[in-house]
């Protein structure tokens, strides 16, 4: 016989790689994961027979993923760098997928061309798109794309019992489980037990007359005929699955997944997150969703039955959270590892033969005659048309979803990153980003510093990150609470960590930093700003890694190429065996059973039209719900919503559309009247939740109080503000707000300041300590110190002074022991102290002790976040005694000190005042110290509050603070013994520098209140300046 | 019995081979001695080690300094064995412990490296680099002299050590003590740079710098300027403080942090602050928008303080008008009028306080524009009914009892 090629396989080839090889290069490189599997080449390229990587989570396995991939992309980096390798790999998938279709095609239907149909429709089948173009995940696609290879070998295994057979499906087993490990566990489920059932058919068939006749007896007796070469090949892939990488194995059973569970869409309610139901259901499905009926009763025919019932699963576990079952049937620990949209993406390949089946027989089958007689030829072209319409746009529709919806941040330069971490030494020190995105990966990719954060959130190690339900600290933001808490804790200890340098991309994150202790470095060309921590050590040069075994490290650098090699040797030599002609290629197995595709069901029809009038009837009523959320005039709420929504996302022209044009209020005033409003709400904020109480006066004029959450990075914020809205032809809309009128005196102001600069290094000298070049730490003295407890939690408060003549960056670090001197806790100064300090002036602090948050039980975790919440550590034994260990460091920046309390008045324990900016800088965010006195002016405790609203120059701000009302603060230690300045003790400081020291000498110019436990207080005021100029 | 005797004859052969080895060491300790008489070497001269052997056997000799130990192999000449030290180690200057590894490892003794009386390069060390006026604090200045071969040099040799400040120039002899020179350099009074070097046999270290800063500041006085003495809440005064100098006449460095506490004729403290520039600090603050009183007093804390000083501000908003219009939801207030009659600069804070039923249920606060302002009472918040309503404004207050909101 003859053998020719099949046109369809060629063109789906040739398309395939013209439509998906030219588009990788615009969608790759922004999916959530191809950058995370660059990270891994780049880390094979570097070392390939050494699993153990520094550079992220302060080390971890690389042993923790499948490497075929990339290992393969590494080794084609050596030829042209890893993007190259990316894409080469990318290519190579392309063609396995298409390849891998046909061939699982003709293996179900026997029909060449049917099995062409299929891998032409798979080419644009959305979900293969999607997993590609959206997602990136090519382990998984090159997986299953191998998996549909070995199909048709395994079932000629099962059915003739030749042994080459065997070895040919083993061969691609085994490639199979070295580039994805979840593949071929649940593939052996979904995939290949429902192939053994349909081989068992098959083979009772051929020993009765037709399919009617194999019966439940014929099946079994079949079986157990069949059960040696079943359970053979069961036990020898089960072999292979654990050989093939048993180091993953090794790993994940020394360092067992026992983290917090990561939120991921996949398993949210579909009907209530939409979105999620866009990306994780009505993406992959696609243009299968029409035909899911015909899918479903091809598939429960005789032969399909088990095929049947594996892709009925498979669509119940890709609903997610929908429906209660996937959980019941994964149980609650499998439900939160796994992500489910992999079942929907097998489900679609499972479909995919049934869909060139439909195709072909709609094109140039029964389907068409059946239609063409009944309901004639022009409606048979308009249906063709609506699927392929349909087709087409699904396709571009996920293809565009990148483009309209960014899931990553522009892309970013990173060569400037890159030069600055080779640059003196300063990679020496970890670093963390905010705001990359997944191109993190691709920074760590490039450079050989080392980051605390990281991509694999599988492989974390900190109990700070696997106690919190965040992937990465760099985008804490979208975490709210976990989030941010989580961050806040690698930003306050950050010698913990040895991180020195943040690279941000993101301004939200600035008053955390600022806050923090952080000071701004410099921004780099490419926009990112670097910020640092003075008094940071650097890296050890020795770092702890987990060592493995040499073989297992030999195992793993060799073994997946292996089994590539020998897969090739046995597969491609029968592709050439054939192509010279050598041996006549006998007939396989599964063409014999080809279906007469003479007569399509009627009522299969009937039930599909009736499926797509219930489909398109949902679509469009979720198309209208959707059209009323939106549309933002339609009702006082949407207008107010929308109104919100556009200041959140500063769309001002947008949020200028919703003010009532009568007011006669230009965009341009608009702009300059929002543009003037800085601070923390109006520049740091993320709309949380909003609220409405709408009260109708008539129908076209209504009043609202809204309520408002705000997220910021330091605290949340709740809004109340009160909104006039009126109807005009139809439409609302709101007043507009009263402007503050304030007007400095003069036009043009003049100031004198002291600046510093410190060139850090004279001499361009490599040399790492010339002794000439570093500064002499300024010397800082601890006025006062004393460990508190109020309000059930322990916090060392006290003053600090700078009694140098040089500005000064002050890190304060406590720790409290117990009364056998055992060390029970340590942390540092967060948002209660003046981080930089000029010659001689003095700051409160206070050092809150926070445990690792939320590290007990996973649901005290609360549900909305107050980044100003800490959970204290607990104490299993009173702390009785306190040593507190202070640095200084020159610092020339964030020094600006020109904000004055201008008016103060109390009333009902509540203080009202003003803030009065009186120099050049604006004041982002003010915030107040506020240090109480008891009733013998000894301190006690000190608060703090961060003012809303920013302070322009030369204008005032209005504050109010609420004095803390239960004053009942117990001083257990007030011994300064043990207070350390730069390593030197502070009495020996003190006692030489400011030996005549006027103590408390302040304590007559406090503000005294009426309150029962308190005499009076202190106001400080600490300022963060958003863009210093 | 054959056990009794078996043991007796492994006894005795025991006892047999421990003399065996006795009668050895002997012959062995008798055969080596040492030639070589000399014990000092200047250092870099070559080190050779000879021991007069009976035995034709090479042996090998241990020997450490302070950088560390090595073994040395020997070379025999007609019953010499001469040990070439190698010159790592007569480069280095201290003693040489050496030992001869024969078996009893009893031949050992003691080399001394002596250092070169020359100089060819200085380490200079000099820190902290800065310290404070007054003749406390002093920063220490350590020289190691050393020879070619980066050896220190002989004790007691001579550094002088010279110091430039301000209009002297002095210079101390020192002598190298424990292989360094040294001596503390204490600051004088004034403030100022002194530049430091030092030189020996010829040789000249480079230049260092040491920074002495003022010491803390001592009392000082305040002044304050301003526009006009007019509580209109928009110009700002300016406090001034004299140059702040310390007890050594110095002035205080720049950047010096002032805090001016400011009480009010209510008691209440509000706080500006300034920092030094050729030690006068400045600091600004709004006037306020009503009569008031200030006593003002600046401190550097803990450190040092100013005279106290009081200056007042006169009211200028004598009286303001209140009118009700549109149901009595709009209040219109104003003209807002200054001390020339003319209209209030833009900014000044209203505060209209509403009481419903005699408690306060909400406060806004306006600010006034070309001296005039309005609040509105939206319906939907101030539903129909009698409120009473108190303006304040510029220390001045307004009460309205009773207006019917409809």
């Amino acid at each position: 016989m003859k053998e020719t090629s099949n046109k369809y396989l060629i063109s789906a080839l040739l398309l395939g790689l013209a439509f998906h090889g030219s588009s990788i290069f615009f969608t790759l490189e922004t999916t959530y994961d191809a950058l995370i599997h660059l990270f891994f080449a780049d880390h094979y390229a570097n070392s390939w027979f050494e699993p153990w990587n520094y550079e992220w989570y302060t080390g971890f396995t690389v042993q923790s993923y499948p490497p075929l991939v990339h290992q393969s992309i590494g080794l084609l980096s050596m030829v042209g760098g890893l993007k190259f390798g990316m894409f080469s790999v990318a290519l190579i998938a392309i063609v396995l997928f298409i390849t891998g279709t046909y061939r699982f095609s003709l293996l179900m239907t026997g029909n060449k061309t049917v099995s062409g149909y299929a891998c032409l429709l798979a080419v644009f089948s959305s979900s293969f798109v999607e997993t590609l173009h959206i997602f990136g995940q090519l382990p998984s696609i090159v997986g299953v794309s191998v998996l549909m290879h070995a199909l048709p070998e395994i079932y000629l295994w099962l059915k003739t019992g030749k042994k080459w057979y065997l070895a040919t499906s083993l061969s691609l087993i085994a490639v199979t489980v070295t580039s994805h490990h979840v593949t071929p566990i649940f593939g052996m489920v979904f995939f290949i037990f429902p192939l053994i059932g349909m081989v068992i058919m098959d083979v009772s068939r051929e020993q009765v007359n037709t399919m009617k006749e194999v019966t439940f007896k014929i099946f079994l007796n079949t079986f157990f005929k069949l059960f040696k070469r079943i359970v053979s090949f069961g036990m020898l892939s089960l072999v292979l699955i654990i050989g093939c990488i048993f180091p993953y194995w090794l790993n994940s059973k020394a360092n067992p997944i026992t983290q917090v569970p990561i939120p991921h869409g996949s398993r949210d309610n579909f009907l209530e997150i939409t979105s999620s139901g866009l990306v994780f259901f009505l993406i992959p499905w696609g243009i299968l969703l029409i035909l899911l009926p015909y899918i479903f009763y091809r598939y429960y025919s005789k032969r399909y039955l088990f095929f049947g019932l594996s892709v009925t699963i498979c669509t119940i576990l890709g609903t997610g959270g929908t429906t209660p079952v996937p959980l019941k049937m994964l149980g609650e620990t499998a439900f939160n590892i796994l992500t489910l949209d992999r079942f929907t993406l097998w489900a679609s390949i499972l479909s995919i033969p049934l869909m060139g089946e439909f195709a072909y027989r709609f094109v140039e089958g029964d389907l068409k005659t059946l239609i063409q007689t009944k309901l004639g030829a022009v409606y048979h072209r308009i249906i063709g048309g609506i699927l392929a319409g349909l087709a087409v746009f699904m396709v571009i529709f996920t293809m565009s979803l990148n483009y309209f919806r960014p899931s990553q941040p522009q892309k970013i330069k990173m060569l400037p990153i890159v030069n600055f971490l080779n640059q003196d030494d300063h990679d020496k020190w970890r670093f963390l980003t905010l705001g990359f995105g997944d191109q993190m990966a691709w920074l760590s990719a490039q450079t050989d510093a080392m980051t605390v954060d990281g991509n694999y959130h599988s492989a974390r190690r900190l109990p700070e990150l696997t106690t919190r339900p965040i992937e990465r600290l760099e985008n804490s933001k979208f975490k709210g609470v976990a989030g941010i808490g989580s961050l806040q804790q690698f930003l306050t200890t950050p010698e913990k960590y040895n991180l020195k340098y943040i690279f941000s991309n993101d301004k939200f994150y600035d008053p955390i930093l600022y806050f923090c202790g952080w000071q701004r470095l410099r921004q780099l060309e490419n926009g990112i700003m670097v910020w640092e921590r003075l008094n940071i050590p650097p890296v050890s040069a020795i770092l702890p890694k987990e060592d493995v075994a040499k073989w297992l490290k030999i195992h793993w650098g060799i073994i997946p190429f292996l089994t590539v090699l020998i897969a090739f040797v046995l597969n491609i030599q029968m592709l050439f065996v054939l192509a010279l002609k050598t041996r006549v290629k006998p007939k396989p197995d599964f063409l014999k059973f080809p279906i007469a595709y003479t007569k399509f069901n009627r009522n299969v029809l009937r039930i599909t039209h009736l499926w797509s009038l219930i489909l398109a009837i949902i679509v469009f009523y979720g198309i209208y719900l959707f059209y009323l959320k939106n549309e933002s005039q339609i009702s006082p709420e949407n207008a107010i919503v929308a109104y919100y929504d556009a200041l959140d996302f500063k769309e001002f022209e947008k949020a200028h559309s919703l003010i009532d044009p009568n007011s006669n209020i230009p965009i341009a005033q608009y702009m300059l009247e929002i543009s003037v409003t800085d601070g923390l709400l109006s520049s740091y904020a993320k709309m949380d939740a909003i609220e409405t109480e709408i009260t109708a006066l008539n129908d076209s004029t209504v009043s609202a109080k809204v309520t408002s959450q705000w997220i910021t990075p330091l605290e949340k914020i709740e809004k109340v503000d009160y909104k006039s809205l009126s109807k005009i032809k139809g439409k609302w809309f709101l007043q507009p707000d009263d402007l503050n009128n304030d007007l400095p005196p003069d036009q043009l102001y003049s100031d004198n300041v002291t600046k510093y600069f410190n060139q850090g290094r004279r001499r361009i000298t490599t040399e790492a300590t010339h002794h000439e070049d570093i500064l002499k730490q300024p010397v800082l003295e601890v006025i006062q110190a004393k460990l508190v407890q109020f309000d059930g939690s322990y916090a060392i408060i006290g003053e600090v002074q700078n009694i140098d003549n040089v500005p000064a960056d002050v890190i304060l670090k406590g720790t409290l022991y117990n009364d056998d001197n055992k060390q029970l806790a340590t942390y540092n100064a967060k948002y209660h102290v003046k981080h930089k300090l000029m010659p001689k002036e003095s700051s409160s602090f206070r050092i809150n002790f926070e445990g690792i948050a939320w590290s007990k039980t996973q649901d005290s975790i609360p549900d909305t976040f107050n980044p100003d919440e800490f959970t204290p550590v607990e104490f299993e034994e009173q702390p009785t005694k306190f040593n507190l260990q202070v640095a200084g460091n020159v610092s020339g920046s964030d020094l600006y000190k020109n904000v004055v309390l201008s008016d103060v008045n109390i009333k009902d324990c509540m203080l009202n005042g003003n803030l009065f900016n009186s120099g050049i800088q604006e004041i982002t965010i003010p915030q107040l110290l506020i240090t109480y006195y008891d009733n013998d002016q000894n301190m006690v405790w000190v608060d703090h509050m961060f003012v809303k609203a920013g302070v322009r120059q030369q204008r005032k701000q209005h504050f109010e603070y609420p004095i803390i009302i239960d004053g009942d603060v117990k001083i257990i230690n007030d011994d300064m013994k043990n207070i350390f300045v730069n390593g030197l003790p502070n009495e020996d400081i003190s006692d030489k520098i400011v030996p005549n020291r006027i103590k408390n000498h302040t304590n007559a110019e406090l503000q005294p209140i009426d309150h029962l436990d308190f005499s009076g207080i202190k106001i400080e005021i600490n300022t963060y300046i958003g863009s210093p100029n | 019995m054959q056990i009794k005797r078996t043991y007796l004859l492994l006894l005795g052969l025991m006892l047999l081979s421990s003399f065996a080895v006795v009668q050895h060491t002997k012959v062995v300790s008798t055969e080596i001695k040492l030639v070589s008489t000399e014990t000092e070497f200047e250092v870099g001269q070559p080190i050779v080690l000879r021991f007069s052997t009976s035995r034709n056997v090479p042996l090998d000799l241990y020997c450490s300094n302070s950088y560390g130990s090595t073994v040395i192999s020997s070379s025999l000449k007609n019953n010499t064995l001469e040990f070439v030290i190698p010159e790592n180690i007569t480069k280095k200057i201290g003693a040489i412990n050496w030992t001869l590894l024969d078996e009893t490892k009893s031949l050992s003794g003691k080399l001394h490296v002596l250092p070169k009386p020359e100089v060819v390069s200085m380490e200079t060390y000099i820190g902290p680099p800065s310290i404070e006026a007054g003749g406390k604090d002093y920063t220490t200045l350590v020289v190691i002299p050393t020879d070619s071969l980066d050896n220190p040099v002989p004790t007691n040799t001579l550094v002088d050590a010279k110091f430039q400040f301000l209009d002297s120039e002095e210079g101390f002899d020192i002598f190298t003590k424990n292989l360094i020179a040294y001596r503390n350099i204490y600051s004088k009074r004034p403030s100022g740079r002194m530049l430091v070097s030092s030189e020996s046999i010829g040789i000249n270290s480079k230049e260092y710098t040491i920074n002495v800063m003022p010491s803390i500041p001592t009392d000082f006085k305040i002044s304050a300027t301003r526009p006009h003495d007019y509580a209109d809440g928009n110009q700002v005064t300016t406090f001034w403080t004299t140059i702040i100098k310390d007890e050594y006449n110095n002035v205080v460095s720049d950047g010096t942090f002032v805090t001016f506490f400011i009480k009010n004729k209510k008691g209440h403290m509000l706080k500006t602050t300034g920092t030094t520039i050729d030690g006068i600090a400045n600091s600004k603050i709004i006037h306020p928008d009503f009569a008031d009183k200030w006593s003002v007093k600046a401190y550097v804390d803990g450190m040092s303080e100013s005279n106290s000083i009081s200056i007042s501000y006169k009211q200028v908003i004598k009286d303001f008008d209140v009118e009700f219009s549109e149901h009595n939801r709009l209040i219109e207030i104003g003209p807002l009028q200054s001390f020339m009659d003319q209209m209030i600069p833009d900014g000044l804070h209203i505060k209209l306080k509403i009481y419903q039923k005699n408690t306060l249920i909400n406060t806004l606060t306006k600010t006034s524009f070309n001296g005039y302002t309005s609040f509105k009472l939206k319906p939907a918040i101030y539903q129909n009914d009698d409120y009473n309503f108190s303006i304040e404004t510029a220390g001045l207050s307004k009460e309205f009892k009773s207006i019917k909101l409809w």
